[in-house]
């Protein structure tokens, strides 16, 4: 079984991001800068209506358009939407203008009909049904184990709570889209994804093509967060108009399109009870749980991972529990994954009920937690983490911070898989001059992927990072890993640490070099002569794992004056296996936990009951953490070597508004059980807010 | 795309070229684009143009781009989709996420929500114009060592902010970045290490990672 | 947005002359191309008015400072000596928007912006605002609305300089029709709440010249509250400006914004406040009278408490 080194020179050091000079430059290309030769400009027409029989499109006047060269629809003949949003067509032209032009010339025959956008409504009984055959809402088979209601009479203490989050969306700031070329040799597209081989098999799928007739390059991209696998219609439409217009088409969505069409988060409305015995130990948990994930589950829909069940009890294992999931459609997009799928509602629900239950107890929540957590790993974070906290002194009994503005701090652990994928493949192409390229069909979206492959492949071949000349993002280099499920660092790392062996063992074949590491190497390389030595390589076992566990603290300051949430400090213990590269891994704990802030304070998808549009599909109302908002964080990395690599990038966002919503719970002595926990409800949660005044309509 | 050149015609008769062709160009010196945006605004005053594509020449990084742009296309609609420069970038179209940030005579500004025509007679920097001579910049270098980039797309609009801010101030305090950075958003988190990138640059404490590792 | 027309405009006359019929002036743009991306307007020509000459002044008088229509909000916020004379004024131009959005908008543009309502900025609700004849806030989502109104449309006025401006007393003088119009800061906004679809009391055609701000009140203060600690929309906004004298109010005034379609006041409170000690007692009576009458809807009954805060902590300030 082949083992990571003990000692490393980069391995779990930190090297720095090796496309960093590109970004910061303006020289990295993403797929929304490609400049294909005759390129032209892509666009879509969407649904105004939430639903409607649409009888006919008609495109003529938009060709009419000067400057357009191609106009489709996505469907053929009469077609039904569903969704404010909803793609009905396209356009291709050699301007921006032109084509916004021709989307406002093309006329729909539509008839509007019934609609319901918002999950409370759309469980009533009369609601507009989103499928003709199906009611809006359907229950899952509810779990249940132990004798529940009985378990709840034994309980020294129970805590009953309703707390709910929000739709949330994904936001990349590169939006999803392409550049595509569809010419008789096949297409190549330009993708802005997460997974250059399901767009390409999207594509070939789609447009009935082989998939070897199919090429996705994807060299740089702007952010994905679980939103961009498959070709998208946008793919498939830009491949279209690529081959009616005989030229290559890029076609990116709007920041608008972004907030309707692409995927999301589903909401939850999680009803919990929560009994323990007196000395803390869970005991009865019941959940009854709903959500939308929009006209369908993510199961249909681009990546999977999208629906509303959420995992509960958590990371908790409670002898007696029942659990129900109710799954709510409504005319809205349909969700996807979204980093760490299901884990962030399920840990807010959890993790605020355990609080609550601590408050009941009167117990300190982080010894509940290490009364219940039943990981080990986890249990040393908190001990950890409450340690470099100092938890201890600050924690004070709910609402008792002295003054108008009130301290509390909170905690919560988080769970999560990853592992890495087996059918990961790489190759390495050597030099006679010395020179060696890693090649992966693997993407990077931000996480340092291709970073982690160049010290992998430095470590192994004793030679510096910055002598790897590592390519990846195109589907034509070896498959590699959808960057997905936290899974790409335990995906690639085995594979490069493989192909580098498998590198050195056939250099010795060829050459006689018994070792070509290090100061070996361009003697070694030399002998190769005239012809470049192409080694392939495979992901084997024991080099990774999954499971990585996590917890969270959070003090924020909560103005009850005025409602303002203020998180003065975050702090993460995160157990990350073998530390492939220390500082881009910070990177990815810093993003997490930022996006764990946006969901707790700022980010919620509105939709309008009467119009049934997306209220706010733009940066204005949408609301993303700004530099003002980010508090310090303060990052425990736990290397342990011994598990492998195991990927990051999920679990460290799974706690943080559970940790964030228990403090300002803390804070204020009552809690705002609802994300984004905004001024106006803490205001509300305070009992400061008059009720409505009766006005004529 | 045609040029409209103007080079070798002395102030008097460009006054006279402008008015008889009905033209918005100029070719904008480096040296002088306030008195040349002057001179164009007199030259050009009270001529209606467009809604068709125009003669617009943009001083881009010190060099001209010479365009034909109908009135509507935005600054960055012209760098995105007229040129290679494709360094400052698309995230919201909206002037609300920074991406597209360039500088205007050193001053920042959104520019998918100025007019391309607008912009002539200025000095436009953008990230592609930070570097001089292949070395990027102090500020360009801290982002790079601090690992203020991830997915990387913000990060030429959170360049320009910050350079903005350092020309006119070295050593800001982080409350200062803060409020220079307001307007740009990033989503993959890169904020701490933006803040520790300029703190570095600004020569103040602060920059350094308070990450702890344990070796399990 | 739609194909248009562009020219420079070296005159009042000629600006209004040059977008007359289907024309729009263009200043800093951040309203106006806003509006046009949406398709909430198509103005067949944009006339730049950023060359008109004597409009981008800042005057120091010895009664009132004159500042000029195309001064930019960045160069209020900067001004060395504007934050010594007008504080509140600079505190409100600081918290506009962003720096790149600071850099361009002007104070003409700003008092003139139109509404932010969700409904109303959506390209697909065509609301009371826009000729439709539904207010979707009122029975929707209206966290972000008014708690008073004249007439059916519940937008609140957007500028957050109109509500420190008010508080100073401030005199817009625009251009109507080839005259100086002399508009106090309720006048300015007086048309947004008689009429569901007006932004202000502006026109089409009238220009903004220049603000005229007293220096009577020598102190001034504007606090905001938003979701976010940067860049975003104020939930409520307050301006206070007064003498303060021995501890005691001289020409007080509070105003409140994000809660009215006009720069809200209530002349019972400034009256109460005049000549009253700056103390607890004083400043939570004058809040029960700003708020008096207010309506709260299903969503932004929390603007009460955070107004009542507000106008406690600006008017507090003023003591210095």
């Amino acid at each position: 079984m082949p083992s990571w080194p003990a000692e490393t020179k980069y391995i779990s050091h930190s090297t720095l991001r090796i496309d960093a000079p590109a970004k910061v430059s303006g020289r990295a290309r993403y797929s929304s800068d490609i400049q294909a030769g005759g390129w032209l400009y892509g666009m879509i027409l969407r649904s105004k209506w939430p639903a409607a029989r649409i009888a006919k499109i008609n495109l003529e006047n938009a060709l009419k358009i000067p400057g357009i060269k191609a106009a489709l629809t996505v469907k053929e003949g009469e077609s039904t939407v569903r969704f404010y949003g909803e793609e009905l067509a396209a356009v291709a032209g050699t301007t921006k203008q032109a084509c916004l032009d021709a989307l406002r010339a093309i006329e729909i025959e539509a008839k509007a009909l019934p609609f319901v956008v918002k999950e409370n409504d759309a469980r009533s009984e009369d609601a507009p049904r989103v499928w003709p055959n199906s009611a809006n809402a359907s229950e899952g088979k509810p779990k249940e184990q132990g004798t529940v209601d009985q378990a709840f009479s034994e309980c020294a203490a129970v805590i009953e709570g309703f707390y709910t989050t929000p739709v949330q969306l994904h936001h990349p700031m590169e939006t999803h889209g392409c550049t595509v070329s569809w010419t008789d040799e096949g297409v190549t597209a330009w993708a802005s994804t997460q997974g250059i081989s399901s767009v390409r098999d999207g594509l070939a799928g789609g447009l009935q093509l082989e998939q070897s007739q199919v090429r996705v390059i994807t060299e740089y991209m702007g952010g994905g967060f679980g939103s961009k696998f498959g070709a998208g219609v946008e793919g498939l439409m830009a491949a279209r108009l690529s081959r009616a217009a005989k030229a290559p088409v890029r076609l990116m969505l709007t920041r608008f399109d972004q907030a309707l069409a692409v995927g999301n988060r589903p909401s939850s409305f999680q009803k919990i009870k929560l009994g323990a015995k007196a000395d803390g130990t869970l005991h009865a948990f019941e959940l009854d749980n709903y959500g939308t994930a929009g006209i369908g589950g993510g199961g249909s829909t681009e990546g999977g991972g999208g629906g509303i069940a959420i995992p509960a009890p958590y990371i908790y294992k409670v002898p007696n529990f029942r659990v129900k999931h109710t799954s709510v459609a409504v005319n809205a997009g349909s969700a996807r994954a979204f980093r760490a799928p299901a884990n962030p509602p399920a840990s807010f629900g959890m993790e605020s009920a355990m609080d609550d239950l601590a408050v009941k107890l009167g117990m300190d929540p982080v010894e509940l937690r290490l009364k219940n957590d039943p990981s080990a790993v986890r249990r040393r974070e908190y001990s950890l983490g409450a340690e470099r906290f100092g938890w201890k002194q600050k924690y004070q009994k709910p609402g008792s911070s002295a003054g108008p503005v009130k301290i509390g701090v909170g905690c919560a652990g988080a769970t999560w898989w990853g592992g890495g994928n087996k059918r990961t493949q790489g190759e390495a192409e050597i030099h006679p001059d010395g020179g060696i390229e890693i090649r992966l069909g693997v993407q990077d979206l931000g996480t340092g992927t291709r970073t982690v492959i160049a010290v992998v492949a430095a470590e192994i071949l004793g030679l510096k990072p910055e002598q790897i000349t590592v390519r990846i993002g195109d589907t034509h280099y070896p498959p590699g890993p959808g960057s997905g499920g936290s899974t790409t660092c335990a995906s690639v790392s085995p594979a490069v640490f493989d192909v580098c062996t498998q590198a050195l063992q056939q250099l010795q074949t060829q050459t006689g070099v018994p070792d070509a590491r290090g100061g070996n190497w361009p003697a070694a390389c030399k002998k190769l002569g005239t012809s470049p030595l192409v080694v392939h390589g495979q992901w084997q076992e024991g080099l990774s794992s999954g499971g990585a566990g996590g917890v969270q603290f959070a003090e924020a300051s909560v103005d009850t004056e005025t409602g303002l949430v203020t998180v003065n400090r975050i702090l993460c213990v995160q157990d990350c296996g073998l530390i492939v590269n220390q500082i881009t891994l910070e990177s990815q704990v810093n993003g997490g936990i930022i996006m764990g802030l946006g969901y707790a304070l700022y980010e919620e998808r509105v939709m309008d009951h009467l119009s049934g549009v997306v209220l706010n599909p733009n940066f204005e109302t949408y609301k993303l953490p700004g530099l003002a908002d980010i508090p310090q964080i303060d990052i425990v990395l736990l290397n342990m070597p011994e598990r492998g690599v195991i990927g990051v990038g999920e679990p460290v966002t799974i706690p943080t508004a559970a940790a964030i919503g228990n403090a300002v719970a803390n804070a204020l002595g009552v809690r705002v059980s609802s994300l984004p926990i905004t001024p106006a409800k803490v205001l509300a949660a305070l009992g400061k807010v008059p009720p409505p005044t009766a006005r004529p309509a | 795309m045609k040029d409209s050149n103007t080079d070798g015609l002395g102030v008097q008769s460009r006054r006279t070229f402008f008015k008889s062709v009905g033209t918005v160009a100029v070719t904008a010196a480096t040296a002088g684009a306030q008195s040349v945006a002057a001179e164009l605004e007199k030259a050009n005053a009270e001529k209606i143009i467009g809604p068709g594509a125009v003669p617009v020449t943009l001083e881009v990084n010190g060099a001209p781009l010479r365009l034909q742009l109908e009135p509507r296309v935005t600054l960055l609609d012209a760098l995105r989709n007229y040129s290679s420069l494709t360094g400052a970038k698309d995230g919201c179209d909206r002037a609300s996420c920074g991406a597209c940030t360039v500088l205007l005579d050193n001053v920042p500004v959104y520019s998918c929500q100025k007019l391309a025509i607008e912009a002539q007679g200025h000095a436009i920097t953008t990230v592609e114009g930070l570097a001089k001579n292949g070395e990027l910049s102090g500020l360009q270098k801290a982002f790079v060592e601090k690992d203020a980039s991830m997915c990387g797309y913000c990060t030429p609009g959170f360049l320009m902010s910050l350079t903005a801010l350092f020309k006119k101030n070295p050593h800001p305090t982080a409350d200062e970045i803060r409020h220079a950075c307001a307007g740009n958003i990033c989503r993959c988190g890169t904020q701490p290490h933006i803040m520790q990138a300029a703190l570095q640059t600004a020569g103040a404490t602060g920059a350094g990672s308070t990450t702890e590792v344990i070796h399990a | 947005m739609k194909a248009f027309q562009y020219t420079t405009a070296l005159s009042t006359d000629s600006a209004r002359q040059l977008a007359a019929g289907n024309g729009a002036y263009l200043a800093g743009g951040n309203d106006l191309l806003g509006r046009l991306k949406e398709y909430l307007d198509s103005p067949e020509i944009l006339v730049n008015i950023k060359s008109i000459p004597g409009l981008d002044g800042i005057t120091a008088g010895a009664g009132a400072w004159t500042i000029g229509a195309l001064v930019t909000v960045a160069q209020i916020e900067n001004h060395p000596k504007i934050r010594a004379v007008f504080p509140g004024l600079q505190q409100a131009a600081a918290e506009v928007g962003s720096p790149q959005i600071r850099n361009v908008a002007t104070i003409g543009g700003n008092l003139a912006q139109h509404s932010r309502c969700w409904y109303y900025r959506h390209r697909d609700t065509v609301c009371l605002k826009k000729g439709g004849d539904l207010c979707y806030a009122r029975h929707g989502e209206n966290r972000y609305h008014c708690l008073f109104t004249g007439n059916t449309c519940i937008s609140p006025v957007a500028s957050n300089l109109a509500i420190a401006l008010t508080a100073l007393d401030a005199t817009v003088i625009v251009l109507r029709e080839g005259k100086e119009t002399r508009m106090t800061m309720p006048e300015l906004y007086q048309k947004a709440w008689d009429n569901p679809t007006a932004h202000n009391s502006l026109n089409p055609g009238d220009l903004i010249l220049r603000v005229e701000i007293p220096v009577a009140r020598t102190r001034s203060a504007f606090l905001q509250v938003s979701d976010k600690h940067a860049f975003d929309w104020a939930l409520v906004s307050c301006a206070a400006a007064a003498r303060v004298h021995g501890g005691k109010l001289s020409r007080p005034r509070v105003a409140l914004g994000c809660i009215s379609p006009m720069p809200h006041q209530s002349a019972a409170a400034n009256d109460f406040l005049e000549g009253k000690p700056l103390d607890e007692s004083t400043v939570a009576q004058a809040a029960d009278l700003v708020l008096q009458g207010a309506q709260p809807l299903a969503f932004n009954g929390y603007k009460v408490p955070l107004a009542r805060t507000l106008i406690r902590r600006a008017l507090l300030s003023l003591k210095g």
